[in-house]
């Protein structure tokens, strides 16, 4: 896929949000009164249904609480997990791990909404929480228009619509320059190893795969079946690379690809969040080294 | 199966193994190219992929499918129990909470070393407790108190390992749960050198100590009266094939399947005298674990299959093939 972040991206991701103000008299063009009634579909397909903007918000997804905070509405926030660090959060108690929450914690703060993960590795925590009456949405964390999505979804759900969506066109802005740059330059070919024996990498469609390929270099694994997979030694020998992305330098031997270099980038490229603009900045500016070629 | 024809068969099968192995891998190679390499030639890829990474996971392959399949074979004979296997006495689960301290301490980044250092040290500690567990209540060595010391050691450290992994980083969890899937692909001369000068002796002996495994298979107080020296026999070659298994698991991890078939397997072609079981254990182990690489690493070109789910595809139709060929025999 070579798509740009030019296009809109979390234009669709709105269609993906439904707006239902409860007055019917909003259609008509009249100034918009604040929302009796806020609904909205989640990463889940599910619908949201809040009386009005959330106050007390359990985030159970690092990058939603990330997000949160980028809207503004940090302050709304009861419940965070282990996962989220950030001077601001200290005063925020966790209750756990995201796909493992304690939900006795979670009752305890009385949410009026909590954000959760999408997809199947945790059915059990929406099912409690939809036991309990308590509301959740859910988000997925993986690839840049998720995370379109979720600005959006978040902004609805807290009645920040505003700050949503200049946030997605501030990524989008910012993503489409770190492209623009990028096209002036050589491709590189590159690979993101995440350590292991044998050594894992990151394939096709995965976010890391995306962001590579906006600031000008192919994924030299973009023929894998799978989004992780592991490779033999000799596969990573033979395929040619220039830059070798790891997010922890003692996980990767060099002398598998004594022709690239090997660039530690930590958990930047982890799942994309509303600094992941910076994070790109910040890759693109290790992808092509103090040369800058 | 007479003895001599399941050797040659097993030799042929381990030759053509090994030379399919160098033969092939997820790189395509020609022949050309892979003799040219052999023959001190060929450009610095190809040479890194057959002398660095291909030839040494064939001979890694061999050492660690052999002594599995030996240690399985001696482990069934000491214990009299057809369900005995090298991770038995809590070798597995020591070296596994070995390697995941090693990685939730962060200790990985002092060098590839630490790891399997880590899982030898892990094995020895469970050897040790689970000697000094059956040794405990008197003099003699009573094999159901290991069995179950084997048992209750491996509960404790796989909840220790189920405890330190609740509490770590996702990122440690995936490289604790990718080391204890087991893979030949950590290969290295090193290695190949430091398992061989252990487990080639080590075998040798246990080879040597078939007859009274013979005697030791029918019954401890039988052997005792023919004349073996029950409890030392016992000893040494518990310890020897419990530090197999711990040399194995510490360069390929946790590979299952083979220490407890290979050995059945042979036994349900030739019999029971340990004098043509062990050996042929040996040959059959390092066959099957070398062509069951070798199908790892070709199966899904170029993602690498865990060995663990090959050794169990191909081993359980096959070890059930010819159970029930022996069962219609019989």
């Amino acid at each position: 896929m070579r798509r740009t972040p030019a296009e809109p991206i979390g234009r669709f991701a709105l269609l993906f949000v439904l707006s239902l103000g409860a007055c019917q008299d909003t259609a008509s063009g009249e100034p918009e009164p604040l929302p009796e009634g806020i609904r909205a579909i989640d990463a889940s397909g599910a619908q949201v249904a809040l009386g009005e903007p959330a106050q007390r918000i359990i985030s159970l997804v690092p990058s939603a609480t990330q997000t949160l905070q980028a809207l503004g509405v940090g302050d709304l926030l009861v419940g965070r997990t282990d996962y989220d660090t950030g001077a601001w959060l200290a005063d925020v108690p966790s209750v756990g791990g995201g796909l493992d929450p304690n939900l006795e914690e979670i009752i305890a703060l009385r949410p009026d909404l909590v954000i959760r993960f999408g997809g199947n590795q945790d059915p059990r925590t929406p099912a409690r929480l939809d036991e309990f009456g308590i509301t959740h949405a859910a988000v997925r964390p993986d690839r840049i228009a998720d995370l379109y999505a979720s600005v959006i979804l978040l902004g609805r759900l807290t009645g920040a619509d505003q700050a949503a969506d200049s946030l997605v066109t501030a990524i989008e802005e910012g993503l489409a320059e770190l492209s623009r740059n990028a096209e002036s330059l050589p491709r590189l070919r590159a690979a993101y190893v995440l350590g292991g024996t044998p050594p894992w990498v990151a394939g096709p469609n995965t976010y890391i795969d995306e962001i590579l390929d906006l600031l000008g270099a192919d994924n030299v694994f973009s023929d894998l079946g799978a989004l992780y997979t592991s490779v033999s030694r000799e596969e990573i020998r033979a395929r040619d690379i220039d830059v070798v992305l790891v997010s922890d330098a003692s996980q990767f031997d060099g002398t598998l690809a004594p022709d690239a270099r090997v660039v530690e980038i930590g958990s930047a490229l982890e799942v994309p969040g509303p600094d992941v603009v910076r994070s790109a900045r910040d890759v693109a500016e290790l992808l092509r080294g103090p040369s800058g070629r | 199966m007479s003895r001599s024809k399941l050797a040659i068969t097993l030799i042929a099968a381990l030759l053509l193994a090994s030379l399919l192995g160098v033969r092939f891998g997820s790189v395509p190679l020609t022949t050309g190219d892979v003799l040219g390499v052999l023959a001190g030639g060929g450009d610095d890829v190809q040479r890194d992929i057959v002398m660095r990474f291909r030839l040494p996971r064939v001979l890694l392959g061999m050492l660690v499918g052999g002594g599995l399949a030996l240690a399985g074979a001696t482990f069934q004979a000491l214990l009299r129990n057809p369900l005995a296997e090298p991770y038995i006495l809590g070798i597995s689960g020591g070296a596994s909470l070995g390697a995941v301290s090693v990685l939730a301490l962060g200790l990985a980044a002092w060098g590839s070393w630490t790891l399997p250092l880590a899982a030898f040290a892990g094995a020895l500690l469970a050897i040790v407790l689970v000697f000094r567990l059956a040794t405990a209540t008197g003099q003699a060595m009573d094999v159901r108190v290991l069995l179950l010391s084997g048992v209750v050691i491996a509960a404790f450290f796989s909840a220790c390992i189920a405890f330190i992994l609740a509490v770590s980083p996702a990122r440690t969890v995936r490289s604790a749960v990718m080391w204890m899937m087991g893979s030949l692909d950590g290969a290295t001369w090193g290695s190949v050198t430091l398992t061989a000068v252990y487990t080639l002796p080590a075998a040798a002996v246990l080879i040597a100590l078939a007859r009274p495994l013979n005697l030791m298979a029918i019954g401890e107080e039988t052997a005792y009266y023919l004349g073996a020296d029950v409890e030392g026999v016992k000893r040494v070659s518990l310890v020897i094939a419990a530090l197999i298994t711990a040399a194995g698991v510490a360069v390929a991890g946790v590979i299952g399947f083979v220490g407890l078939v290979v050995p059945h397997a042979v036994r349900l072609l030739v019999g029971s005298d340990h004098r043509a079981l062990l050996p042929l254990s040996f040959l059959g182990g390092a066959a099957f674990l070398t062509s069951a690489d070798l199908v790892a690493r070709v199966a899904m070109d170029p993602a690498e299959v865990p060995i663990g789910v090959i050794t169990a595809f191909v081993g359980v139709p096959f070890f059930l093939l010819l159970l029930r060929r022996s069962m219609s025999r019989a």
